[in-house]
């Protein structure tokens, strides 16, 4: 019979997929991890949202010198300093003190690629039209590298469609590196299951009798490619070493799944998520990630998060309906963003009453002597202005870190003279987390306005 | 992909298509030609930049010319094409006439600092000396053969001038290329697709295991093929998921020596009598006792884990008078939900019944179990509950009429719609007609050696399997490295099946299988890779014994052997695995899934739910217009390869590719069932070629209206072989002209006035917008219109209280559409074309030649598995000229660019390189 079925795979043991692996830094793993506990864990997460945001009376993202502040702008208010809020930003508002507006940023890495293609670079920087055609890492994976190994899983990386998309389509946010996109994860209970189900029903005898196996057979294989290479000419050779190091990185995955195997799991109940819920109904679903990526970040399981909402090509699917089951409207999602100002608005609108639910989460948590939002620097934008398909000035907000050296309640405005690449701001983050950084991408500096 | 029967295809109607945002941008330019079509953009594009040079140059360029000096007197922003004087051997003449030319008409726009579309000549010499001055060079070849430079307004050369320079390019890239080829390699390292990697594991293992969703999805780009090196990547995560599928696939390959239990089940209904009420949506029309029951309780609760299932039917049709046959489909998986189109399934096959209830017939169906979605067992109070499978059996008739279920349309015709009767089903799985199976013996054979030296027999049968997965002999030393595995897996595993099981499924990690052949001049032939080659071009797979053995051999790389194996291989069923890959890619067919069709307008277009939540959905649980719009294109295609048939018929063709509701939608008479066929048209019939198909049509239009140019950025690049460049980022979309209002920010001034300020876009679309005029009959879904509302007036979509049925609807366009639609435009520097048929006809007499060299490349671009290059300049013009007597056939193509040398990888003596 078919009970066999019920067991994980191996790779979700091995919590691959979404769950990446970072290219860990191994020694001593226990006693860090035991080390962490005492300083408070430092977390950063990246969402997007696809097709914009609504922005009338402005151009490419940028206002309109004389145009009123349209009540359904995404952008809060229209002067930079104090932030208020209008419609569109209303449920941000009690949230005040725990948000930044950041305008006329963006990566000029995505210039070259068409409005709904420079999501790929959202949290990469890349220079994908010139020089890194095939994309770079991403901030998370970045910050995974340095501290990764503190935690059971380096990263943890989400998406509404799952999988990893094609080059100007991506599902994903989150590289390795160079020609390496992350799948992203997007089945509620597979999440769950991966974070604090990994190992089903078998022993962890089994499981490590199995991985060490497991490793030395991939040693192995390496050995083996490594002497098939040697055949090879230059060019092909280089082709290779994706393979080699991929070989070696499920090897290092391997082993330190087999470490991980003796901390003790979470204890986290699934009657508190409604891992029932379906695409076909978006609020329920949203609401599930997010609720997914507040425990992982809550029990430690991970500290770097990225979550795509939507892709930019969604049309062809369930997920792409998500505005218009919201909004009951029929046209697509597409031309919501184009030409329909009052869909439009409120679109922005839901999408912002799912974000500020998370923040609102995180800051409802205790943590220590303050809340877990404190301790997490929060990403929400889009890779393109609204209506046009212009690749500049994205919409932004960032939110937490308010215990890592963080100051909100402010829109800042990045135009003109003042216009400085979008990876300052990566380079700022990465350093409030401890991942330290000079630079990330194309970054000229770091962002001293948000720690001042 | 089986293009008569959707038994074979893997859940056609999912594919999901990827929209080209992209081009929606582009479409401004409609706007600004058809506006700006009194004033000079020529004139003002020269007049807004600022060169200090005189319009026009000396007309004798020998005379002023001054080899090396990169400036001309007088400027100091224009240079000078600079000459090869290096080499005396070279004829002086020959770079005197092009570089003369190059200064008179080019030099104004492109031997500038800030070139014009990004096009530089500066310091560029002619014969060209590297790759990238070749490439150049072969730019401006194209543009001068298609006449599209220089432009209009600038001063132009005779006719005879062009076709002089033209010519003298030609023959001076062809000798370059000529020379070059000798030093060009290989095609490059790259890994399997997950199209080749399905179908290898398939012929490799002799069962089909659905492997490719549990991979990372392979990067695409629009008419581009992905099977290069440039985008077949590999990370941590393929081999993650190469490894998980191989231990799965060893899994079900390798049996345990005992016979397993046999699981079966038997369903019979019994009928009540003939139905009484029309086919509903809910309803899959197939009669038991009463209606939906055979589809409700199929459900399957004891089966083995995995192996070959078998199902049995006994089933018959009631056909009312002028149907001839009814098509069943089973699928199995977790419970179809046909009122919310929930559901996780995997087809069983399809049959297509005509016997009557008096005359039940027996069909059989096989599988493989693995395949299929388990349902997830609910708890109860005696704890979790054991999956199960459940069958459903739909009846997929289709007479193009499907929606007129909607609301207030006519349903009187659906009472004579064809039913299926399911008397009964019988489950049986796993199958043990002979146990192990084949392909258990296939791998692990009989042998002497087997009880007698065993370590023998392990060392015999990874020899077999790895030269088969690496599809050429396996060395000595790759042999040695395999049997150090096993021993350091088998002291650990129960048994010897399964210690095998994960020393096979590391083979099926290495990277001898999972990146293409490559010949390294040692333990790889160029006759191996050759095999390869072939197989993965006609077949998508790997080649079969009689390839892998005329490889070992010796005797496969030889033009009259090639000949003989291509006819084999593309008479080969498997061909239609290539087809349907090529196909899709090239004329990139999933973009007609991702447009969205206005319903309103188009009401009978799209099968939808009628009730429920997902009321006005398309329809998820069976094959759409759309996808047998994407089999007729691949059909038809498969069937000019097949026929032998000119490259002409992709313009133009005598007959077309058909089903049912495709002929329905096209308005053509006396097709009957689902199985596309070739029906011969008539000239009323206006079809015929790819240009008025609806899988291009659909997928280059809004959904609501057309896009001439969308329509013809496909044109030219499918079609013509034009690369097209992308626009700009910043420009708008095109709004279009049937939806709805614009926003502020997107109105139709803001946008002329974006474009008045972008000079690229004008550049490119001049050249671009009257190739997707002459489109402009054939309307959003695909059908002739060649009528159009005046002015001013919009079109209403159905309205059940105006319009009562879609003849209401009908009357009401036949109202509102008066003025005839004007699909006149003029190709740049050509003649003035009024509609599809002057388009085609265009084309056949005056882009014949262009059209056959795209079709070569293409064959050859996707047989290389490597973008062309300047270099292959001259196999390209062999092969035309191979194929050009006879019509430039499309078998006749496939065979050239199988004989042609890269593809051989021989020189051109016929010596291995």
């Amino acid at each position: 019979m078919t009970r066999e079925s019920w067991r994980l795979s191996r790779r979700d043991v091995l919590r691959g997929g979404g769950l990446s692996l970072a290219l860990p830094l191994l020694q001593g793993m226990n006693s860090v991890a035991r080390a962490s506990c005492v300083a408070r864990p430092k977390r950063m997460v990246v969402t997007y949202f696809s097709y914009g945001a609504f922005m009338p009376g402005s151009r490419d993202g940028q206002p309109i010198a004389g145009q009123e502040h349209d009540a359904w702008n995404w952008w809060p208010c229209a002067e930079p300093g104090e932030l208020t809020f209008n419609e569109s930003s209303a449920p941000f508002a009690g949230l005040k003190d725990s948000v930044s507006y950041l305008r006329g940023l963006d990566h000029a890495g995505g210039y070259g690629l068409g409005g709904h293609s420079s999501g790929d670079v959202f949290a990469t920087g890349a220079d994908m039209s010139v020089s890194e055609k095939t994309n770079n890492i991403s901030i998370d994976q970045y910050a995974a590298r340095v501290n990764g190994h503190l935690t059971r899983y380096p990263s943890l990386v989400l998406g509404t469609e799952g999988g990893t998309g094609s080059y100007g389509q991506a599902k994903t946010l989150s590289h390795y590196g160079p020609g390496r996109p992350i799948p992203a994860l997007h089945r509620t209970q597979e999440i769950f299951n991966r974070l604090f189900r990994p190992y089903s029903n078998e022993s962890i005898e089994r499981i490590r009798a199995r991985l060490a196996r497991e490793a030395s057979v991939l040693d192995l294989v390496g050995e083996h490619a490594t002497s098939y290479r040697n055949r090879l000419g230059v060019d092909d050779r280089r082709k290779l070493d994706e393979y080699l190091e991929s070989v070696r990185s499920i090897e290092q995955r391997t082993e330190r799944t087999t470490r991980w195997t003796h901390e003790p799991l979470p204890e986290v109940e699934s009657s508190s998520l409604n891992l029932d819920a379906q695409y076909e109904d978006p609020l329920e679903y949203t609401r599930c990630m997010y609720d997914l990526i507040f425990l992982a970040l809550q029990t430690d399981a991970t500290r770097y998060v990225t979550f795509m909402l939507e892709s930019e090509q969604s049309t062809s699917n369930e997920v792409g309906k998500f505005a218009n089951t919201v909004l009951k409207y029929n046209g697509q999602t597409h031309d919501i963003a184009h030409k329909r100002p009052a869909e439009s608005g409120l679109w922005d609108r839901w999408r912002a009453e799912q974000h500020a639910y998370f923040l609102q989460r995180l800051r409802d948590t205790a943590e220590d002597d303050g809340n877990l939002l404190d301790h997490t620097v929060v990403v929400w934008g889009s890779a393109h202005p609204h209506s046009s398909h212009s690749t500049r000035n994205y919409p932004i907000q960032v939110a937490g870190g308010g215990g890592l050296g963080l100051r909100h309640g402010k829109l800042h405005a990045f135009e003109g003279e003042r216009k400085v690449p979008l990876a300052n701001l990566f380079v700022t983050l990465l350093n409030a987390i401890d991942a330290p950084a000079d630079s990330f991408a194309d970054s000229t500096s770091d962002m001293s306005e948000l720690r001042g | 992909m089986n293009v008569g029967d959707q038994s074979t295809s893997r859940f056609p109607w999912r594919s999901s298509g990827k929209p080209a945002w992209t081009w929606i941008a582009i479409g401004l330019a409609v706007l600004v030609v058809l506006v700006g079509a009194g004033s000079s953009v020529y004139d003002w594009a020269c007049r807004s930049s600022d060169f200090g040079l005189p319009r026009s140059l000396p007309a004798d360029g020998a005379k002023s010319n001054e080899p090396w000096n990169p400036r001309s007197p007088g400027s100091d922003r224009v240079h000078l094409v600079s000459f090869s004087l290096q080499d005396p051997a070279q004829d002086r003449s020959l770079d005197e006439r092009v570089t003369n030319f190059v200064r008179r008409y080019c030099a104004e726009c492109h031997l500038i600092d800030e070139p014009k579309g990004d096009f530089s000549l500066v310091d560029l010499s002619f014969p060209p000396r590297d790759a990238d001055a070749a490439e150049s060079w072969e730019r401006v070849w194209e543009v001068l053969e298609t006449s599209e430079m220089p432009p209009r307004e600038a001063p132009r050369p005779t006719d005879e001038d062009r076709a002089r320079v033209t010519a003298l390019l030609d023959q001076g890239l062809r000798d370059w290329s000529a020379t070059e080829r000798e030093s060009f390699g290989h095609g490059s390292l790259r890994r399997l697709t997950n199209f080749e990697y399905q179908n290898t594991m398939r012929d490799l293992l002799g069962i089909e295991l659905e492997l490719i969703s549990n991979l990372p999805e392979d990067p695409t780009r629009q008419y581009e093929f992905n099977n290069t090196a440039e985008f077949m990547l590999l990370g941590p995560e393929q081999i993650d998921r190469y490894w998980e599928n191989a231990r799965r696939a060893m899994a079900s390959v390798i049996v345990d020596p005992e016979a397993p239990e046999v699981f079966r089940k038997t369903f019979r209904f019994d009928p009540i009598g003939a139905p009484t009420t029309g086919l509903q949506q809910d309803e899959i029309g197939v009669y038991g006792n009463r209606r939906g029951t055979a589809a409700d309780s199929m459900r399957i609760q004891q089966f083995p884990e995995r192996g070959e299932y078998r199902i049995r039917i006994r089933a018959a049709s009631i056909l009312p008078a002028g149907v001839t046959e009814v098509p069943l489909q089973l699928v199995m998986g977790t419970t179809l939900r046909h009122d919310a189109g929930t559901g996780d399934y995997f087809p069983v096959g399809t049959i297509h019944l005509s016997n009557s209830v008096d005359e039940l017939e027996t069909f059989e169906f096989r599988g493989r179990i693995e395949n299929h979605p388990r349902e997830v067992g609910s708890v109860t109070a005696n704890g979790q509950q054991p999956p199960s499978l459940v069958i459903t059996a739909q009846n997929l008739w289709d007479n193009g009429e499907l929606n007129d279920h909607r609301q207030g349309f006519d349903t009187s015709w659906n009472l004579a719609t064809p039913r299926v009767v399911l008397r009964e089903l019988q489950f049986e799985a796993p199958v043990v007609d002979a146990w192990p199976p084949e392909h258990h013996r296939r791998i692990l054979f009989d042998s002497p050696l087997r009880d007698t030296d065993p370590r023998a027999y392990v060392r015999e049968v990874l020899s077999r399997f790895m030269s088969r997965a690496y599809r050429r002999p396996v060395t000595e030393e790759e042999l040695e490295r395999f049997v150090r595995l096993y021993d350091r897996l088998s002291p650990e595993l129960d048994s010897f099946e399964e210690s095998m099981r994960e020393t096979l499924a590391l083979v099926l990690i290495s990277p001898q299988f999972l990146y293409h052949t490559v010949s390294d001049g040692e333990v790889v032939s160029t006759d191996d890779e050759l095999a390869s080659r072939l197989a993965y071009f006609l077949w998508g797979s790997m080649p079969d014994d009689e390839l892998l053995g005329l490889a070992s051999d010796g005797r496969l790389n030889d033009p009259g052997e090639i000949n003989r194996q291509v006819e084999r291989m593309l008479d080969d069923p498997r061909a239609l695995e290539f087809t349907g890959n090529f196909v899709g890619q090239w004329l990139s067919l999933h973009k007609a899934h991702a447009v969205k069709i206005n319903q309103d307008l188009f009401p009978r277009f799209l099968n939808t739910y009628h009730i429920g939540e997902r009321r006005g959905q398309e329809i998820s649980f069976r094959p759409t217009i759309r996808d047998y719009m994407q089999q007729e294109t691949v059909g038809f295609v498969a069937e000019l390869i097949r026929a032998n048939e000119s490259v002409d018929s992709l313009v133009d063709s005598e007959f077309v590719m058909v089903n049912e509701p495709l002929a329905a939608h096209y308005g053509l008479d006396g097709v009957q069932g689902l199985r596309l066929r070739r029906v011969a048209l008539n000239a009323e019939d206006r079809l015929g070629g790819l240009l008025t198909q609806g899988s291009i049509l659909v997928a280059n239009s809004t959904g609501s209206a057309p896009h001439p140019i969308y329509r013809a950025v496909w044109l030219r690049e499918a079609i013509l072989g034009d690369d097209v460049p992308p626009s700009p980022a910043e420009v708008p979309a095109l709004v279009d002209s049937a939806g709805d209002a614009a926003t502020e920010a997107s109105s139709i001034k803001e946008l002329l006035r974006l474009h008045r300020t972008n000079e690229s876009c004008r550049d490119c679309h001049v050249r671009l917008d009257p190739w997707g005029v002459p489109f402009e009959r054939y309307n959003s879904v695909g059908r002739y219109e060649p009528m159009r509302p005046p002015d001013g007036t919009r079109i209403r979509g159905f309205q059940v209280a105006a319009d009562q049925d879609l003849d209401g609807y009908r009357a009401y366009l036949d109202s509102v559409l008066t003025v005839p639609i004007d699909a006149a435009s003029e190709i740049p520097l050509g003649r003035s074309i009024d509609g599809m048929d002057d388009l085609k006809r265009f084309l056949l007499e005056e882009r014949r030649d262009q059209i056959a060299e795209n079709v070569a490349r293409r064959f050859l671009t996707y047989g290389l598995g490597r973008p062309l290059s300047v270099r292959d300049r001259a196999t390209v013009h062999a092969i035309l000229d191979e194929t050009r007597a006879d019509g430039f056939r499309m078998r006749d193509m496939i065979l050239a660019v199988c004989r042609s040398q890269p593809f051989r990888g021989v020189d051109q003596e016929g010596h291995e390189r």
